[in-house]
């Protein structure tokens, strides 16, 4: 195996004799687990700088590559970050993402293995011992092995999100669970968070960015191409995307809004008529309701087709017509299930539950949340209609301590 | 109320409408939508955006600051104010870069230092800043000692009680709250104007030579001179500007309203310096008491000048800018070495999460409380050897700033204009010249060449 930082400076000589210097090695990233070295970055005798594609009788002999000729075409330095990247420039010494031990590591050097007339792209170095060498070069003796990272558990981001649409990736990162994707992308630079929310399906995605600060939302959301950032508010539950969207300045907040389908995007606007400290600023608006009129057994199969959309469902609220959403009582779903199926749910429901209006001050609703020891109370505007609940954890939210804050795990809303 | 399945992209509308006011039609009613974000209007709007900036640029009017200022007046009285206003412009030019570079990157310098110009530079730079920090952070340490001395206060006393409470407050705060409690600290600053009202000085006279330059060609003014740009413009305000800039969370598109904090902290220091520099001026220069050697120094002697309320006026000034820099220095420091070796860094993080960073913070903070607990600190040739460590790191540190700022692939639309290119370009050549000059007659003083004071 050969490291990176002593290859680069090595001559490359050809048949005629012509000579170079090698710059820097070009990798295609995307193929294979260790990558070939595409291309060589060289700068000849004469000044003239190109990039000559890895010619496969390429011998190493007395510490210089052997090629067969040097036919370069003279070209400024390339702006390759799609397909190729240029190991020296953009890899070594960058941050990027160690999959097996969930982290964002520097690459302190490189590992390449001659492999078939090519150098593959092996691994990474992380080891403080590789700055070491790369500082006194002859010092430090080879034998102190690095910790080495195998290059199939590294996901190497470029730090622009829209990089992302225009190539795969490895995507690795997929398979994590969305508390340790957040802590991945809080350690990393915010363009480079967003972009590995870019490479995420939308639903991980959302969830990872449910768990960010406020700041870091309006960053990554800002620094997303604008379908990404619409897929994205799409598939986060809609009062968690109002309140991204109430951190965006009005313009841009207006345009997604324009751009998320129909349904959420009446959703959303719903819940962004309240300002944010009101009880409508930090309710949901996807809940479960039941006409107020039937049987233990129909209110069943009515709610049946809703339980998979909200968060929430332990309530189930039945209203005199799911059209005008006029609160008559609230059921748990227990009580719903154990209930007599032939009965009437008017009956076994609780009637006329505790409500508060959208307008009231989001503080106090929580705190007779947990006097009342309600899991979710239901908002009603003053003409006696339901438009939303305030869960527990939106509560908790606004009571706990601000340094607890964002540890608390968001389990219904 | 149905279920929604999660949309796919090609299901959304192909034409949006334009956004036009706050206000949406939904299903024929209008709403508006009050939970969206308004610009902050009304007369105070702009306190709002303050943070990094002032923050950054009023730590470099600290203890070692302030006794620069102090003897620049007590010297030359009035005639030095003119160059304020040009450090001014250079120290805006210089912070607002580093902010923008913070904003568009959302990563440090010493990050982007490391992965565009390699670990030997970032090491450098890692080494100067280690030496020079640490250094300030004692003489800062040492300020606060000798600015509660002057009130009676023992140091046994206040250098541990400062370093705890400096300690507790970023290890236990957040964010926020750390930026809230440091813009806080710069109101102590306001010290200073009253004690240049009290000293009487000669308005007249301070507008004539803050507009009109005097040039001298006299060693001890050259040097002074220098010694001023330096104390003025240090790399940790830059440092500590990128990376706060980055721990703020600012976003690029938003970045723009965020330039008026580097602005404003840049005029709003050099304010306090010119107010310093008048106060020294209208009372030890008009009293022929022309040495000054430290902070505390020039408060004790402006006492029986101008009165003993502008002796505590000036010791105020002291123990807050002192206490805002001991807790500044060793968070860029600690900022810096982080970004270079990728280790995680953050106020907002805890010592579980962020074991290096606040373990550095931590141990700058001992030091330098300890280190100034020590009786007979050479405090004047501490200073000496950080001025030099800095001088050395400034233009380093300047050009690989603008070569940044002027990368296409990193900045987009934020690069540096041409305009903009000049000035900063100026600046960085003309405190490279001025570092140059510094060095260069360091050198000849330490080779017994020339004394301070001899020609040249």
């Amino acid at each position: 195996m050969e490291r990176f930082t002593r290859l680069v400076g090595r001559a490359v000589c050809d048949a005629a004799g012509r000579r170079a210097c090698l710059l820097d090695l070009a990798v295609d990233l995307h193929s294979g687990d260790h990558p070939p070295v595409s291309h060589l970055w060289l700068r000849r005798a004469d000044g003239v700088t190109g990039l000559l594609p890895w010619p496969r009788d390429t011998t190493m002999a007395g510490g210089a590559f052997h090629v067969p000729a040097l036919a370069l075409a003279a070209e400024p330095e390339p702006v390759l970050f799609d397909r190729l990247v240029l190991l020296g420039r953009d890899v070594l010494d960058a941050l990027v993402l160690d999959l097996a031990g969930l982290r964002a590591v520097r690459a302190n050097d490189l590992w390449l293995r001659p492999d078939e007339g090519v150098y593959r792209l092996v691994g990474i170095d992380i080891s403080a011992w590789a700055v070491l060498r790369r500082l006194l070069p002859g010092l430090v003796p080879a034998a102190e092995g690095g910790e080495g990272l195998d290059w199939r558990a590294v996901e190497f981001l470029r730090g622009d999100p829209a990089a992302v649409a225009r190539r795969p990736y490895r995507g690795v990162v997929a398979r994590l669970p969305a508390p340790q994707l957040a802590d991945l992308a809080a350690a990393l630079p915010y363009p480079h968070a967003a972009e590995l929310l870019a490479l995420l399906p939308a639903a991980l995605a959302a969830r990872v960015l449910e768990r960010m600060p406020p700041e870091r939302q309006t960053q990554v959301v800002t620094a997303l191409v604008l379908e990404q950032a619409v897929a994205l508010l799409a598939a986060m539950a809609p009062e968690l995307a109002a309140d991204v969207l109430g951190q965006l300045a009005a313009p841009d907040a207006l345009r997604l809004l324009q751009r998320l389908p129909p349904e959420r995007a009446r959703q959303v606007q719903d819940l962004l008529q309240y300002p944010p400290d009101s009880a409508g600023g930090v309710m949901t608006n996807v809940l479960v309701l039941a006409p107020v009129d039937s049987t233990v057994a129909a209110v069943i199969e009515y709610i049946r087709p809703q339980l998979p959309g909200p968060d929430f469902v332990y309530y189930v609220y039945l209203v005199d017509d799911p059209e005008q959403r006029r609160l008559r009582g609230v059921i748990t779903l227990r009580d719903l299930l154990v209930a007599p199926a032939a009965t009437p749910v008017a009956r076994v429901m609780t009637p006329e539950p505790f409500a508060v209006r959208p307008d009231w001050p989001a503080l106090r609703v929580a705190e007779q949340l947990l006097e009342h020891d309600l899991n979710a109370v239901p908002v009603v505007t003053a003409d006696g209609r339901l438009v939303g609940i305030v869960t527990v954890d939106a509560a908790l939210g606004l009571l706990a301590p601000a340094a607890w804050r964002d540890r608390v795990p968001r389990v219904f809303s | 109320m149905s279920p929604l399945p999660v949309a796919a992209k090609g299901t959304l509308p192909a034409a949006p409408r334009r956004p036009a006011a706050l206000q949406l039609a939904i299903r024929g009613r209008v709403v508006r939508l009050r939970g969206l974000r308004r610009a902050p209007r009304g007369p105070l709007w702009w306190l709002l955006v303050l943070g990094p900036g002032l923050i950054a640029a009023n730590a470099g009017n600290d203890a070692g600051g302030i006794a620069t200022y102090a003897s620049v007046g007590a010297k030359y009285g009035y005639d030095l104010l003119w160059m304020l206003l040009l450090i001014t412009l250079s120290l805006a030019v210089v912070q607002e870069m580093a902010a923008r570079l913070g904003a568009a990157t959302g990563r440090g310098l010493l990050d982007l230092i490391r992965e565009r110009y390699g670990i030997r530079w970032a090491l450098f730079a890692i080494g100067v800043v280690l030496l020079a920090n640490g250094g300030v952070t004692i003489s800062e340490f040492i300020g606060i000692r000798s600015a509660l001395e002057l009130f009676g206060v023992s140091p046994w006393l206040s250098v541990p009680l400062a370093a705890a409470g400096l300690w507790w407050l970023v290890v236990r705060g957040r964010y926020g709250r750390v930026e809230h409690v440091f813009l806080a600290m710069t109101l102590v600053f306001f010290a200073y104007p009253i004690a240049a009202v009290l000293a009487h000085p000669d308005w007249g006279q301070v507008a004539r030579h803050l507009l009109i330059p005097s040039v001298q060609l006299d060693p001890d003014y050259l040097m002074l001179f220098v010694a001023t740009v330096g104390t003025t413009i240090t790399p940790y305000m830059q440092l500590f500007q990128q990376s706060a800039t980055v721990e703020k969370g600012v976003a690029r598109r938003y970045y723009r309203a965020e330039r008026l904090d580097a602005y404003v902290g840049a005029g709003f220091s050099n304010l306090i310096a010119a107010f310093i520099i008048v106060a020294s001026a209208a009372t030890l220069h008009v009293a022929g008491n022309t040495e000054v050697e430290s902070a505390a120094e020039a408060a004790q002697a402006l006492a029986p000048l101008a009165g003993p309320y502008a002796q505590a006026l000036f010791g105020i000034g002291l123990l807050g800018a002192s206490l805002l820099a001991a807790a500044v220095l060793p968070l860029a420091t600690a900022y810096s070495v982080c970004e270079a070796f990728g280790f995680r860094k953050g106020v907002n993080l805890d010592f579980r999460r962020a074991p290096v960073f606040l373990g550095l913070f931590t141990t700058l903070l001992v030091i330098g409380a300890l280190v100034a607990l020590l009786p007979g600190v050479p405090v004047f040739a501490l200073l000496i050897a950080i001025q030099v460590l800095n001088g050395i790191l400034l233009p380093v540190i300047l050009v690989f700033m603008l070569r940044l700022i002027n990368d296409p692939r990193l900045m987009g639309e934020l690069a540096n204009g041409r305009a903009y290119n000049l000035l900063a370009w100026a600046t960085t050549l003309l405190l490279s010249a001025l570092v140059a000059v510094l060095l260069a007659s360091l050198l000849l003083q330490a080779l017994g060449l020339a004394g301070p004071g001899a020609p040249s």
